[in-house]
Order: C-alpha cells, then sequence, then structure tokens
C-alpha cells in the first residue's frame, strides 16, 4: 500500500532494498525471511510467497545433453570455416629477391614487395613454399647422388620415352 | 572543493558493480577465442534461461524450443556481443546475461506467435517434487502455488517479467532493466506495483 503524501519512488526503493535482504537470506538459507516495519506487511507477505511459490524448474537431461551436442556441432563447423580461408586478408610483405634466390622470370625490375594472403591461408601457404623449396633442392642436386630406386626409375622412364619415339618415327 | 571520502566511496561501489555484472568475462572471452568453450557459458545459463521461457510460455516444449534458439543464437552472433559496465548506461548496455536474456526474450516472443492456437499447461504442474511422505501437505503447498502463480499471470505482461526475473532468476534491478530496456527506478516501481497487486489478489483468495 502507498501511503498518501509519500513519494511512490521511495517505497519502491524501500520494496527493493526489502527484496534484496530477502533473496540474500534465501541464498543463505536463513530459516526466518527478514523483517521491514516500514513497509506494509501485506507486500511483505506477498513477496515472501513469491518467494517460496515460484519454484524454479529445470529442463530434463536428455535436453540438457541434446542441446550440449547441437551447440559442440554449431560450434565445430565455425571453426572449420576460418580454415578454408574465406576470412583471409591481404597484406604485404617484403620479400627481397637476393635472400630469395634467383628464379626463372625474376627480372629483377620489380620492388622485391608482393601481397601475401594471411590468416586462413596461412598454412597451405607454409606448405607451397616448402613444396617448391623441396622441387628446387631436387633439380639442383647431381643424378650421381640418387639412391638405386630413382636410378631405376629414371632408366624405365628413358626406356618408356624411348619407345614412344620409336613408334613416333623420330629416332 | 573535491569531497574525497565520498569519492572514493562512489567509485568503490562502481567498481564492485562493475565487477559483479561483468563476472563472465572470462568465460566470455574463451568462447570467442574457442566456439567450443561456449558450453562453460550454456551450462552455466540454461537453467535459468529455460525458467524464463517456461514461466512466460507455461509449456515445457515451448520453452525448450525457445531455450534452444536463444543459445543457438547467441552463439552464433557472440562476436556482436559488447561488454558494457551498466545496463542503465543505455539501449545496447549489457553484460552476458543481460545480452542473453534479452535474447531469450526475442525467442520467446517469436515461440509464443508460433504456439498461439495452442492451449498452455498449468503451471501448477510443475510445483515441487513430492517426495510422498505427506500428501495432504504436498497438495495444499501445491495450491498455495497455483494461487501465487495465478495472481502473478494476471500481472501485465512486463510487471510479470520483472516479477519472474527477480524471483525466480534472482536478477538485480539493474539487470532487469537491461533486459526489458527500462531504467532501474522504472523497474523498481513495475516490481512495487506487482507486488502490491500479487497481495491484493492473495488477500482477497482467502
Amino acid at each position: 500500500m502507498t501511503f498518501p503524501g509519500r513519494d511512490p519512488e521511495v517505497d519502491a526503493l524501500r520494496t527493493d532494498r526489502y527484496l534484496d535482504s530477502l533473496l540474500a537470506a534465501g541464498d543463505r538459507r536463513a530459516s526466518h525471511a527478514p523483517a521491514d516495519a516500514a513497509l506494509d506487511s501485506s507486500l511483505v507477505a506477498a513477496a515472501n510467497r513469491l518467494r517460496r511459490d515460484l519454484v524454479r524448474v529445470h529442463p530434463s537431461f536428455r535436453f540438457e545433453e541434446r542441446l550440449a551436442l547441437r551447440l559442440a556441432e554449431a560450434a565445430a563447423s565455425m571453426r572449420l570455416a576460418p580454415a578454408a580461408g574465406g576470412e583471409g586478408s591481404v597484406t604485404t610483405l617484403a620479400v627481397h629477391r637476393a635472400e630469395a634466390g634467383d628464379g626463372p622470370g625474376d627480372d629483377g625490375g620489380d620492388d622485391g614487395i608482393h601481397p601475401l594472403l594471411i590468416r586462413g591461408a596461412l598454412t597451405s601457404a607454409a606448405l607451397s613454399i616448402a613444396g617448391a623449396a623441396y622441387v628446387a633442392w631436387r633439380r639442383t642436386r647431381p643424378a650421381s647422388n640418387a639412391s638405386p630406386m630413382a636410378r631405376a626409375v629414371r632408366a624405365a622412364r628413358a626406356g618408356r620415352v624411348r619407345a614412344a619415339n620409336a613408334r613416333a618415327g623420330l629416332d | 572543493m573535491a569531497r574525497p571520502v565520498f569519492g572514493r566511496g562512489n567509485e568503490a561501489r562502481a567498481t564492485s558493480r562493475i565487477t559483479h555484472l561483468d563476472r563472465d568475462r572470462p568465460l566470455v572471452e574463451a568462447a570467442r577465442a574457442d566456439p567450443q568453450r561456449f558450453d562453460a557459458l550454456y551450462r552455466r545459463y540454461l537453467a535459468q534461461v529455460y525458467n524464463f521461457a517456461f514461466y512466460e510460455l507455461r509449456d515445457h516444449h515451448a520453452a525448450e524450443d525457445a531455450t534452444e534458439r536463444t543459445f543457438l543464437s547467441a552463439l552464433a552472433s557472440l562476436d556482436r556481443f559488447e561488454e558494457r559496465a551498466r545496463p542503465a548506461d543505455g539501449d545496447g548496455a549489457s553484460t552476458f546475461r543481460v545480452w542473453l536474456f534479452r535474447i531469450a526474450r526475442n525467442a520467446i516472443a517469436t515461440e509464443r506467435r508460433y504456439r498461439t492456437r495452442h492451449p498452455a499447461t498449468d503451471l501448477a504442474a510443475a510445483g515441487a517434487v513430492p517426495d510422498g511422505s505427506d500428501p495432504e501437505a504436498e497438495a495444499a503447498l501445491r495450491d498455495e502455488a497455483a494461487e501465487a502463480w495465478r495472481a502473478v499471470a494476471k500481472l501485465p505482461a512486463d510487471r510479470r517479467r520483472a516479477v519472474v526475473l527477480r524471483f525466480v532468476d534472482e536478477m538485480s534491478t539493474a539487470e532487469i532493466a537491461g533486459v526489458l530496456g527500462r531504467s532501474e527506478g522504472a523497474v523498481r516501481v513495475l516490481l512495487h506495483r506487482a507486488l502490491r497487486s500479487v497481495a491484493g489478489d492473495l488477500t482477497r483468495g482467502r
């Protein structure tokens, strides 16, 4: 009840403070509800009723786990998206050709700065660089150092090339 | 001249409130870095969101659907969540819980639109789980719980939501203000008037 001549906001503030103490008493598992002589007793009784009777309900365990699974699947798909490189951005990194070594098409006419896709495609870019380095290393490697298996493969390949040339009348 | 004593007191209160409202920051940051870690936030707030939905929709299946929509939407838009110190700061102000309950409020509204043709289940069925030791006392408790809920269900929507968020989800006035998009003063008045209505109903029911 609001008493005549009293500011309703003051009453509301007093009620709010009582609710704070009531909920805090619940957290402490206090045996008695707090009292406030200045507050209308019917409001106090109503607040205590609601505190007691508005029970908390919990969803079923089955629902909880089913939704957890759905969220995990959604989260996994969110993690996969960056791996595809969809959110990659182009930035410029200084790459000096002298350090990278001379190669085909390297005319030395540019400033040595090239755009590079980073973030999502970083892994694949690293793999490509490693692959190119391996091919370059293999090309510079003398044949005499090859393993017996590699020599056998090359001999077989040379035989197939010769046979093909003979069929085409090139020999 | 400044009054340092009052100034320190105010700062201390403000810091305390910010700490309270931003308590989910580590979990939110972890979930942003790795979406799989959203699970911790989900487990923390599942029951609260479900309660809010259940008291609003009065049907377990509808509450489950609204809860599911709420968390999937929150996970998908976690990057858009902006942590603010106080809900009273403005429309977009929120902590994670306030932000989550605003999503829940929209999900519940959507769910209600889809289920307008379906009858609601009586909330009294969700009363305390009976242990069988005193059936008469249990029945009386259930009747009282149903009576209290009927009094709450008659309230206008904003007053009813404020009551559920305050008594069931135990939110502070500031948090409820953030969820409902009202000022803290307006929420206090909503709760005060709601209690007056409920008190009147319960008194007349005797």
